[in-house]
């Protein structure tokens, strides 16, 4: 959201010291929410009148106007339950967008008042952590998580050339891609049941990975774990202490004495062959478990209660997080000595695993979700061009991620990433790159990058001018909305479906698109959106289709305009003073947009209101002291969301 | 004739040996209880060779039907030569595009795009009651930039389908389908009480939102257990739990080589009817590392704009492979006993590319070579046909070959004459004259026309001239590109051009015009 800068004399921040307010205790469930007598008074005495006076009337019935029912916020209950609509509501009435220009204001006092009550309610809230609610393996989660409990990957056997495009995990070519959840992330797999298709699925794959196991081409991955193997004198003590360590890896902590009598118990009495069939079976029935494809079922505290997630379950969340993968050795070391939860310990472990090639997890999964950088899949099909402009923008986030680096560098930075497929947008810079000469016979290859310093062509730093990105969303508009979305964190509804094509120009005219685009939005309704996303994407009309830069001319045909306005009022001439606006004025809402998709990665679910003082805390922090990605992962490690839980009650 | 198999014989391939199951296929005479006359043939099988081949060490030059030689490039296969029909002069564009020339493999035309390739159309024919309809295999993974490259099989709505590369996923989906498997019925039976178990006991000490998640898990169990049940009811099928699945291929030579394996034992198992093999993308970027070769093949395959001595071998060491390839598919065909006779006698084998020239992309004498089938084809025989015969014809024969009788498949309306034996006298080349003409530093020459045989002249054309020595067309690449010289090789031309004599050498150094005696023009084609 935009800060305001101009809304009468009070001066409004959207953070303040929490707990404003006396607060009673409270106990949370959906339903029942005890409040200080004061605000639920003031939001019926104050707020909902307002709603019905200016606004029920367009926004109620069957069919509301943007499909959005006011009606249903009658009580603070009602707002907490749908906390992140009713935000877009107070944001409209911030802006004054909403009552339309054309309708019935509500007077400077009642405005005033209802924004009021919204700050103190934020204010108000306490954070605590989400009730536990067990979820399934992600693709990529399952696909790491297998690799590291067996020592191995699942590859499929395909001849790999340049130019040619392949999958080679079996695991992802196999199970059905995942759907985004309500996060927005794929790791959100609470909407996302299991269901035959993927349990037939799960069941070829451990077959086979079991079958590798005991082949002779993984002889070095099993003998890690038992030491020498000759399979007839495979022993029971040989057996049992290899399913000790798978299913203590698979389940993700030590498994409890008596299911491990229960496996032992099986496997008496056995030899040779017969020994390893019944040993293989039981790899496969731990796998096939809950406890291998859910997270969070063993997890152990009283029902009922708000407590600390034990070291295991913290662990756990901590390598699901920057690995996408089961904790290594060393954080179960931890966790069996009940050290991981200090906090020297956390800190340096979180360094540690960023320090990992396994890392790159965050830019694989968290950078190209949040980001939506698979677009540029379809920029081209030449593929070294469409990997290198791919790799461009990921390296430059795992940089970001793993390097220490300022958040705000992600939108203006001094370095980039860059190969003889890319060099071409960068000028003079691009001589930074070291001489690259194919061998011969190789007619077209994909090449890895270089670090380069933007002396040249400053305007490439950053993440909003990569060519890339640029090229992958084509036009003003697209732009427009993916940096509101994906950088300014701003939802937006679906475009109405009976808006028509921008005209284009009649005989005897030479408007430009802009002009032209500015006829067909005209209408103030379209403004609600349009007043946020034109001023951002034509800023960048400079850079054509393909993201190369139109240097500007003094010639009169030089016709591009990327000036423009905020709705929150700062004004720009051209990209490079939006990009200063987004790094000074509205940092605060580039920050919090950070923070939000970080926490609802780490989370693997949607933040909600209990959340929100995590969120603002963090922000906060960050803003003033103008931290890095690594403080960032460590606040979000360190948030109450993050390290406790509420268990649910047994009945 | 003894064809009960031992119980040991085994499969070779990727050094991994696949125990044979005692099979009811395999038993002992008697078992006809049918006395139906079988289909003429049963099965289709297509291999795919990429990047055409340098004409002169694939071509056959001279020969007759019966009386001929096998070219270098044959050499790999000639141990087959009674089961081989070798066809010349198929293919009748003058360039094509890689992704063209490969739609036309399978489909005619690469105008044909709402049409499923032959094979598709064979499969529906052949398959009964095997448990797969087809198999569409590759070692390639996919070139986006130029999508039809990487596909010869089209389905009923002219779609690409997608290829399977990995010998283990082939096995398991023929004989690994966990529910069609006896064995794999009982041990999934285990597993699923076993989970079940653990399910149950983490929701007895589990809140609510757990217990929910539970529920879901268990309900898929439940599932899964009706549909054991389902099978365990249905027929008893082949039990293949004794065979053994492939290991993993080091190299691009081994994964081949379990391929084929899988191939042999789909069909001999009666898995499937119908297969088709690409042995790489049409434009293939591999590296045959292991022939100790570093360029890419497509590279090595412009031996014209790329030439070198050693590109050339490098070129012709992959062909030769792939020629080994085709091989050994033959001989395990043969080696598998059905019946009287063997498994390629009632099955019709397409092995090709679709490309002449490499270099030049001229999709006419393309490698096109067909076997088995010995009720529907002879073999033993080199085909020649003197004007150059579209491809949809071939694709025409063999449609009717598997009793598919349709008025015209993509452009072609008749089928191509001469291959089950019968007489194809109007097609075959007539006599003509040869010829040489100087006046000054103009030459006309009319001839056969074909490549050098010396590998360091891989840009040299020759035109047969009796009683003569050879005139020698030696010019630049753009002469060659664009008179076409490539289409013309291996039929009669009458050429233009000037030159100059030395000794007892004629040499053409620019062409002026060419004209075919038998074949269309040149270059019209373009495709």
């Amino acid at each position: 959201m935009f800060d305001i800068h101009r809304v009468g004399s009070l001066e409004l921040t959207s953070h303040r010291p929490v707990l404003i307010m006396t607060l009673i205790c409270m106990v949370w469930g959906p339903s029942s929410m005890v409040f200080a007598a004061d605000s639920s008074v003031d939001f019926q005495k104050n707020v909902q009148p307002l709603l019905e006076t200016y606004c029920y009337e367009c926004h109620s019935g069957d069919e509301p106007n943007g499909d959005l029912d006011l009606t249903k916020f009658a009580s603070v209950a009602d707002v907490t339950r749908d906390f992140q609509s009713w935000e877009s509501v107070i944001e409209q009435l911030q802006h004054g967008s909403m009552p339309p220009a054309d309708e019935r204001q509500p007077s400077e006092r009642e405005r005033q008042s209802a924004i009021q009550w919204h700050q103190d309610f934020i204010n108000s809230i306490e954070v605590r952590p989400a009730q536990f609610k067990p979820r399934r393996l992600s693709v990529i989660e399952y696909r790491n998580s297998l690799q590291s409990v067996f020592g191995f990957s699942l590859d499929v056997a395909i001849i790999e050339a340049e130019q040619t495009v392949t999958e080679r995990s079996l695991v992802v070519k196999l199970l059905p891609t995942d759907p985004p959840g309500k996060s927005g992330f794929k790791n959100d797999t609470h909407a996302n049941p299991l269901s035959t298709v993927v349990w037939d699925q799960y069941n070829f794959l451990i077959d086979a990975a079991v079958e590798q196991l005991f082949s002779s081409s993984r002889r070095i991955e099993l003998e890690a774990m038992i030491g020498p193997f000759n399979l007839d004198q495979f022993s029971t003590a040989q057996a049992k202490s290899l399913l000790n360590e798978l299913v203590e890896r698979a389940w993700r902590r030590p498994v409890p004495n008596e299911q491990m009598d229960k496996i032992h118990s099986r496997i008496q009495g056995r030899q040779g062959q017969a020994l390893v069939d019944v040993v293989k079976l039981e790899i496969k029935t731990a796998l096939m478990s809950p406890q291998f494809i859910y997270r969070g079922l063993l997890l152990t505290g009283t029902p009922g209660e708000r407590q600390p997630v034990d070291e295991y379950e913290l662990a756990e969340r901590l390598s699901y997080f920057v690995w996408g993968d089961i904790p290594d050795e060393h954080l179960r070391t931890l966790a069996a000595a009940g050290t991981l939860s200090d906090q020297k310990n956390l800190s340096a472990e979180l360094q540690r695993l960023l320090a990992s090639p396994k890392a790159h997890y965050l830019t694989e999964v968290f950078a190209t979700e949040w980001l939506s950088l698979s677009e540029i899949e379809h920029i081209t099909d030449d593929v070294p061009r469409m990997v290198a402009l791919q790799t461009q923008s990921a390296d430059f986030m795992n940089y970001l991620f793993t390097e220490d680096r300022p958040l705000i560098e992600f939108i203006d930075s001094e370095v980039a990433f860059i190969n003889p497929h890319t060099s071409n947008m960068y000028g003079r810079d691009a001589r930074q790159m070291s001489k690259y000469s194919r061998r011969k016979g190789i007619e077209r290859e994909i090449v890895s990058n270089q670090k380069i310093s933007l002396v040249d062509t400053k305007e490439r730093g950053g993440i909003l001018t990569m060519p890339g990105i640029l090229a992958m969303n084509k036009g003003p508009i697209l732009r427009g909305t993916w940096m509101l979305e994906s950088i300014l964190g701003e939802e937006l509804p679906d475009p109405p479906a009976n808006v028509g094509q921008v005209p284009p120009n009649r005989g005897g005219e030479n408007l430009s698109f802009r002009q032209r685009f500015g006829e067909h939005r005209k209408n103030p309704t379209c403004g609600i959106c349009h007043n946020k996303i034109d001023p951002l994407g034509f800023a960048l009309q400079r850079f054509d289709n393909q993201g190369k830069y139109i240097k500007q001319t003094n010639s009169s045909d030089d016709t591009i305009d990327t000036s423009g306005q905020l709705p929150s009022g700062e004004i720009f001439n051209n990209f490079e003073e939006l990009k200063l606006i987004l790094t000074t004025s509205q940092r605060e809402a580039v920050i919090r947009n950070i923070v939000e998709r970080t926490m609802a990665f780490a989370l693997c679910r949607q933040l909600t209101i209990i959340d929100r003082p995590a969120v603002e805390e963090i922000t906060n922090e960050l803003k003033q002291s103008n931290g890095t990605w690594q403080d960032l992962f460590l606040a979000v490690v360190n948030s109450v969301p993050f390290r406790e839980t509420i268990l649910p009650e047994l009945n | 004739m003894n064809n009960r198999i031992p119980r040991r014989t085994f499969l070779r391939g990727a050094g991994v040996l696949l125990p044979l199951p005692f099979l009811n296929l395999m038993a002992a005479k008697g078992r006809t209880k049918n006395t139906e006359t079988p289909p003429p043939v049963k099965r289709f099988l297509t291999l795919f060779k990429p990047n055409g081949v340098h004409p002169p060490s694939w071509n056959i030059s001279g020969g007759n039907e019966h009386d001929f030689r096998m070219s270098p490039l044959m050499g790999p296969f000639k141990q087959h030569r009674d089961d081989v029909l070798l066809l010349d002069n198929m293919g009748d564009f003058g360039f094509s595009s890689h992704a063209n020339s490969t739609r036309r493999f399978l489909s005619g035309h690469h105008s044909n795009t709402k049409s499923a390739s032959i094979d598709q159309l064979i499969a529906d024919q052949v398959r009964g009651d095997t448990l797969h309809r087809s198999l569409e295999l590759t070692t390639e993974g996919l070139f986006p930039n130029q999508i039809g490259c990487s596909y010869i099989s089209y389905d009923q709505h002219g779609a690409p389908i997608p290829r399977e590369s990995d010998p283990q996923l082939i096995f398991d989906r023929l004989f690994r389908n966990p529910l069609a498997n006896p064995q794999q019925r009982t041990e999934l039976a285990s597993v699923l009480d076993r989970v079940q178990e653990d399910a149950r006991s983490l929701s007895r000490k589990a809140g609510r939102e757990d217990r929910e998640t539970l529920e879901e898990y268990m309900a898929v169990v439940r599932e899964t257990e009706k549909r054991l049940a389902n099978m365990r009811r249905a027929k008893p099928s082949i039990d293949v739990a004794a065979f053994t699945r492939p290991g993993v291929a080091a190299n691009l030579d081994e994964q081949v080589e379990s391929t084929l394996d899988m191939i042999e034992l789909a069909l001999w198992t009666d898995s499937t009817r119908c297969i088709t093999y690409m042995l790489g993308n049409s434009n293939s970027r591999m590296i045959f590392d292991f022939l100790g070769i570093t360029e890419q093949h497509h590279y090595l395959s412009h031996f014209f704009r790329n030439f070198s001595r050693t590109n050339l071998e490098s070129l012709l060491k992959i062909s030769e492979w792939h020629m080994k390839k085709f091989d050994s598919l033959l001989t395990r065909l043969k080696s598998r006993k059905v019946g009287e006779g063997c498994l390629l006698d009632d099955t019709v084998v397409l092995y090709g590319s679709g490309m002449g020239h490499s270099d030049n992309h001229t999709v006419t004498r393309i490698p096109i070579v067909l076997a088995g089938g010995k009720n529907v084809l002879k073999t033993g025989r080199y085909v020649r046909y003197s004007e150059n015969q579209e491809l949809g014809r071939l694709h025409l024969s063999l449609l009717e070959m598997f009793g598919i009788n349709v008025e015209s498949f993509a452009r072609s309306k008749t089928p191509l004459p001469g291959l089950n034996g019968s007489d194809f006298t109007p097609y075959r080349e007539q006599p003509f004259d040869s010829w040489v003409k100087v006046e000054g530093d103009q030459l006309t020459v009319r001839g056969r026309i074909r490549m050098s045989d010396d590998l360091d002249e891989a840009r040299i054309f020759l035109i047969e001239v009796d009683g003569e020595k050879p005139v020698r067309v030696e010019v630049n690449f753009r002469d060659f590109h664009n008179f076409n010289l490539a289409y013309h090789c291996g039929s009669a031309v009458t050429l233009k051009g000037t030159g100059k004599i030395e000794g007892d050498k004629k040499i053409i150094t620019r062409v002026t015009d060419i004209q075919s005696l038998f074949g269309k023009k040149p270059g019209t084609q373009n495709g």
